[in-house]
């Protein structure tokens, strides 16, 4: 599916992907100068492809909390939140990003490959009494990030260098349902938009064009991937999926146990309890190797596999390859403790070492 | 035979360095702006024996990995160390400092069912650009 800003990527000659079915740039010119641009400057992304959608309706999160993993009834108006949506099995639907625009109205940004999975699991468990909308057609979603960001959303004249961390916006000038957060998927400072061509639009041609002079550069899926990664974060479809709860991919932070109960709850909870469980876990290279999806991880004392990675890159930031697998917990307890494992790239053995997420320590995550 | 670049559908160049049978091996300028960012080459063993159309390296880009295909059948009598400390040359020079290896061909007739420029310059131009 094209998205309304195809044309101007390909105005650019950006090179072009297909991700879930959108028709999204993979890298303009390179993917690691485009992160590099990221981690010291600036990159604007299209993330048109994200669902946006409105639910409405009297105590609207009160409901949502039934089926959500974090609390959304303790986040203030205007707050934004991270969730998983479990299924009834424990595992996930999706994870989620989620404010309140008021006392009865929520925005809710899902994944691409999920926006039709969400909305039918969202609309099946709430009741008739909340509406929900899909906002996502036609819209245009910007992420701004980078270091240089807050200079750089003040040439929108909007007063967004203001807002704080997590805090969301839901009007731009006369547009409402429109979705402004300080917010990103890559570690660092940075603003998302969603919303209609007549509110975004503007808001593209401006840092598209006055954002170079900050070092901005446009950015792809490319580049994104690997931004995500260095920061441990979670893709869903590859460290989350129907079968993996919270839990397992290590996203402890993001379930509260002390709230009211959430639908797939228990499950989630009987899930953490079994021996077998494989865990998340972040590894190394210590040998040159870039670990890709799918990659078997070996135990090298039996050669027997432990494990798969799910998603795997290579940083100049992290000085190698790097990446995330699910292991077996028993060997898991021995890597914990220095073991190294084996991961199996085009047929040849690679050593690997545990390593702690995020991978890179800077931007957000820098010890200040 | 003669000092005139070959190509291949699966995007490698091969071009004699002088000697008729020593021919060295790379990849198009089409094929590195597919791959991109390339991170590291896994090239093979001097004194390797590689069938025509065997995998005889492997590009790693950001992207992902990528087979490279001999062109002719034959040994493989050099390596471009430069780029195992530099893989960026790939990107930048793929027809100079990035080349890949030097092949001892076995049988010199292969060289004829390469693509010559305009053939290649067809093959990119039919969409139907396969290999990488």
């Amino acid at each position: 599916m094209a998205l309304p800003l195809a044309p101007y990527h390909l105005q650019r000659a950006a090179k072009m992907t297909d991700f879930h079915g959108y028709f999204l740039p993979l890298a303009f010119t390179s993917i690691l100068e485009e992160a590099k641009a990221v981690r010291e400057k600036a990159g604007l992304f299209d993330i048109s492809h994200m669902g946006h959608f409105l639910a409405k309706g009297p105590d609207v999160r009160r409901h949502l909390n039934g089926l959500i993993t974090s609390d959304l009834e303790a986040v203030p108006v205007g707050k934004c939140l991270y969730a998983l949506l479990p299924n009834d099995r424990g595992g996930t639907v999706d994870d989620l990003i989620l404010a309140a625009s008021g006392p009865d109205e929520v925005h809710i940004i899902v994944n691409a490959g999920n926006r039709t999975g969400d909305f039918a699991w969202l609309r099946n468990h709430l009741p008739n009494a909340i509406s929900l909308e899909d906002l996502s057609s036609g819209q245009i979603g910007l992420a701004l990030q980078g270091p240089s960001s807050p200079q750089i959303a003040s040439l929108l004249g909007g007063g967004f260098e203001g807002m704080k961390r997590r805090e969301a916006r839901f009007s731009m000038g006369p547009v409402s349902q429109v979705w402004i957060s300080r917010t990103g998927y890559t570690g660092e400072d940075g603003w998302e938009f969603f919303g209609p061509e007549e509110a975004i639009l503007p808001v593209y041609r401006i840092l598209s064009e006055r954002g170079a002079d900050y070092g901005l550069l446009q950015a792809g899926l490319g580049a994104r991937d690997l931004l995500r990664l260095e920061m441990g974060y979670p893709l869903y479809g590859q460290e989350l999926t129907p079968e993996k709860t919270a839990f397992d991919a290590g996203l402890d932070f993001a379930v509260n146990l002390r709230k009211g109960s959430f639908l797939g709850k228990d499950k989630m909870l009987e899930k953490r309890e079994e021996a077998g469980r494989e865990r998340l876990t972040g590894f190394v290279l210590l040998e040159r190797g870039i670990p890709r999806t799918h990659c078997p991880v070996l135990d090298p004392s039996t050669g027997l596999q432990v494990g798969e990675v799910t998603s795997g890159a290579h940083s100049p930031r992290v000085g190698g390859g790097f990446g995330l697998a699910y292991m077996d917990p028993v060997f898991l307890r021995e890597f914990e403790q220095g073991k190294e494992a084996g991961i199996e790239i085009h047929g040849k053995t690679h050593r690997a070492r545990i390593h702690d997420r995020p991978f890179w320590a800077g931007g957000l995550s820098e010890k200040k | 035979m003669s000092s005139e670049r070959r190509y291949t559908p699966t995007h490698e160049w091969i071009q004699s360095v002088g000697d008729p049978f020593r021919m060295r091996v790379g990849i198009t300028d089409f094929a590195q702006k597919e791959i991109t960012d390339v991170v590291f080459v896994e090239l093979p063993k001097i004194g390797k024996k590689v069938p025509r159309g065997a995998e005889a390296a492997i590009i790693e880009s950001v992207k992902a990995a990528f087979s490279i295909y001999a062109p002719m059948g034959g040994e493989i009598v050099g390596i471009n160390s430069a780029i195992e400390s530099n893989p960026a040359l790939v990107n930048a020079d793929p027809y100079g400092a990035g080349w890949l290896f030097e092949l001892k061909v076995d049988n010199a007739s292969e060289w004829s069912s390469l693509l010559d420029e305009n053939g290649y310059r067809a093959h990119l131009s039919s969409g139907s650009v396969g290999g990488h």
